[in-house]
């Protein structure tokens, strides 16, 4: 039994559908992408799990259990379209909402000076939100996300808006929050940053999943057979074993050779070995970029055939 | 709970804690003393900054001269009239020294004509005091010559003003009742209501909109409900206007001791002049029917009813505002959904003047037991004396409203705060309504 469930989600707005029916299991203490161009449904998705709104149709258990409003303390929420407010002191906000989703207000204090520390905002405590840069806005909605200590974490594109820097440090904060046994739900559309923390993804297009399961699977199930070999030598095609490919920009030394259908890699090496002076080759797998714009292309030409 | 009151507690300091909330509640009061004290200040200034004026005053009948006494404004100069033939030549002659020449003529008792002569302008203010002044003294003359013994008394006593005082028979038997005094509050307590339900109305509706511009709304109702927000909101901006009104009214209070105390002070002083005098207890006459009937009133079912209507009437508006402010990114375009609100406000509002006139009338009557006017007119009603059916049926018929107006702007504020882009139209509100 997965942490989070999402069994058969449907959900229906005046004229149309924005779910239908999604599910999805994250399981404890791992990083899990929600995936999906603009309007696939992700946004009403997290609300659903936020209990924001309601679903019409499907359930959504944490923990093994059907999840009820008083759950909604259980879970930090970042969303993509944030804000604060503007007037109020750091220190107040960040205490506020700590307070909101059932804090004390000694433990949200304290919890608030620990992260102030941590991302070297102490000296703001007592200014006005207005003051800060934006990245320093971003900081403490991100402590406002996580001052209470949810198991559950939703980002919806945690990175935009900060820095190089910043997301590095964003990207050290999230993954050791995952080491401490926090479940975390990540919305995004930077499939960079999917490689780098997901282990599992959804990828939703159209109100509907369209691909699932751990990056690795997902990649090796789109992979094309195409090795990139290291030779000094010109590699000539075989029409029994493979083509060649015009050669990726970014690495114009590697060949890259794409296999026919039914050929073994060792195959294609052994007789690459006997023929060329190997120095090397790699499988390539697509990237989650090349993939996620794949799936959603493929799909939106099905739909329109 | 908890949660609630997290929330009223932050839009209260959220808005009390502003420097505008402190300008704003000493301003109101000080915008008002100076609307009441620049006229006087500047009348005094106008007086006091103007050099004396030198008149000469030539009294043909040498009787009434004496009466014109010079003060800070005017200096008087009695003249036997014999001995000036030409005013005009008398006046050039003075080489500008005279500002005007008062002619008493010999047949003024007759006529009952003065007149003024000067080069310059003759203010209104010379004309009244030297009207005033020879008409008291002439008609005194006249009633002298009658030569009857005590006539001064007698006309005196044959002066008479009407006061009419209006008694009402009620089950406590005779009770002087209060028409003025009982109007008066009658149109206080109706335009609290009407300012505090505008004002503080519309300030709940900025607050909903800068909430959802801030797209901070998102992250508040991942940590509560909806409802529990809008709730906080409305309870919160209605505590902070009770709190401003509770800083008027002290404000009011110690204006009010400290001016009482002043002109207590300034009456004494002016004790010694009969005239004066003679003002003042008339106006105490006047202050103390005033205060009879102000004392009259029965204010505990008023004070009671005053509660209600203003909570069920600033409930039932300011729902209304935030659901409605909850539909709108911005509030440049909230005008098209809050103008019908505001014109049932101030029909209300007129209504309420209205029916002061005529408190029992058709329409008065109709207008305090609908709910949207009730609050204000029901207010201008109530010192008269209301049947009670009427009151318990309009104060249930507010309620009903106010609840089921809150639970409509809830389900709207609900869709409305993560609503974006394009505009709602009132065929949305009722659609997320359902």
């Amino acid at each position: 039994m997965a942490y989070l469930e999402i069994n058969n989600v449907v959900k229906r707005y005046d004229e149309h559908v924005a779910l239908n029916g999604v599910s999805m299991h994250v399981e404890q203490g791992t990083i899990y992408g929600l995936l999906g161009p603009n309007g696939a449904g992700k946004s009403t998705l997290i609300r659903i799990i936020n209990r924001i709104l309601a679903a019409d149709k499907g359930t959504v258990t944490l923990n093994g259990k059907q999840m009820t409003d008083d759950d909604i303390t259980h879970i930090g929420y970042l969303p993509e379209e944030r804000g604060l407010y503007k007037k109020m002191k750091v220190g107040d906000h960040i205490v506020y909402l700590g307070r909101l989703k059932g804090m004390t207000k000694a433990d949200a204090i304290a919890s608030m000076h620990w992260w102030l520390d941590r991302f070297d905002l102490k000296k703001w405590e007592n200014k006005k939100v207005e003051n800060l840069s934006k990245g320093m806005q971003q900081k403490v909605q991100f402590i406002g996300t996580v001052i209470h200590r949810p198991p559950l974490l939703i980002f919806d594109e945690p990175f935009s808006g900060f820095d190089p820097v910043n997301a590095e440090q964003l990207k050290v904060e999230i993954l050791a929050l995952r080491d401490q046994g926090s479940t975390i739900l990540f919305s995004t559309h930077n499939m960079a940053s999917v490689e780098e923390v997901c282990q599992q993804i959804t990828l939703l297009n159209h109100a509907q999943v369209v691909l699932s399961g751990s990056v690795d699977e997902v990649k090796q199930q789109h992979k094309k057979n195409i090795i990139a070999v290291q030779t000094p030598d010109k590699i000539e095609p075989n029409p029994e074993l493979f083509s060649i490919l015009p050669p990726d920009p970014m690495k114009k030394q590697d060949t890259l050779i794409k296999l026919d259908p039914g050929v073994q890699v060792r195959d294609a090496i052994n007789w690459l070995n006997e023929h060329y002076r190997l120095t090397g080759f790699t499988e390539v797998l697509p990237s989650m970029n090349e993939i996620f714009i794949e799936t959603v292309k493929f799909k939106n030409t099905e739909n329109n055939g | 709970m908890d949660k609630l009151r997290l929330i009223i507690a932050r839009e209260y300091m959220s808005i009390v804690g502003r420097k505008s909330f402190i300008i704003m509640t000493l301003g109101m009061p000080l915008l008002f003393i100076l609307i009441a004290a620049v006229p006087i200040g500047m009348a005094y200034l106008n007086d006091k900054g103007s050099d004396v004026q030198q008149i000469a005053v030539i009294d043909e009948t040498g009787r009434y001269a004496a009466a014109l006494h010079s003060d800070d404004m005017y200096n008087f100069v009695a003249i036997k009239g014999d001995t000036v033939t030409n005013a005009r030549e008398f006046y050039d002659k003075s080489n500008g020294s005279l500002d005007a020449i008062v002619i008493i003529p010999r047949n003024v008792d007759s006529t009952g004509v003065v007149n003024i002569y000067s080069e310059g302008t003759i203010t209104p203010a010379l004309v009244s005091t030297i009207r005033g002044t020879l008409a008291d003294t002439i008609q005194n003359a006249h009633l002298a010559a009658l030569g009857i013994p005590n006539l001064q008394q007698m006309v005196d006593k044959a002066h008479v003003d009407v006061d009419v005082r209006s008694i009402k028979w009620s089950d406590q038997g005779e009770q002087e009742s209060s028409t003025d005094a009982a109007m008066g509050l009658g149109f206080l307590l109706s335009f609290i209501t009407y300012m505090f339900v505008l004002m503080y109305g519309a300030m709940i509706m900025n607050s909903v909109i800068e909430e959802k511009t801030n797209r901070i709304v998102e992250v508040i109702v991942s940590s509560c409900r909806p409802f529990q927000l809008m709730l906080g909101k409305i309870i919160g901006v209605g505590l902070v206007g009770l709190t401003q009104m509770a800083i008027w009214v002290v404000l009011l209070a110690i204006v009010g001791t400290v001016a009482g105390s002043a002109f207590g002070l300034s009456g004494m002083t002016t004790g010694g002049v009969p005239a004066e005098a003679m003002t003042t207890v008339e106006d105490m006459g006047v202050m103390e029917s005033f205060t009879r009937q102000v004392l009259s009133i029965n204010y505990v079912p008023i004070i009671v009813n005053f509660v209600l209507y203003f909570l069920g009437g600033y409930l039932l508006y300011s729902a209304l505002f935030a659901g409605l402010g909850s539909a709108v990114d911005q509030a440049s375009d909230a005008s098209q959904f809050t103008t019908p609100v505001i014109l049932i406000m101030l029909i209300a509002f007129y209504a309420g003047i209205a029916c002061a006139e005529n408190p029992m009338g058709p329409m008065a009557v109709w207008c305090s037991i609908i709910p949207f006017t009730s609050p204000v007119v029901m207010m201008v009603r109530l010192p008269f004396g209301v049947p009670t059916w009427q009151l318990i049926l309009s104060i249930v018929l507010l309620f009903g409203t106010a609840l089921a107006i809150t639970w409509m702007a809830a389900r709207i504020y609900r869709r409305g705060i993560l609503h974006y882009g394009q505009k709602a139209s009132f065929k949305d509100l009722f659609k997320w309504i359902k």
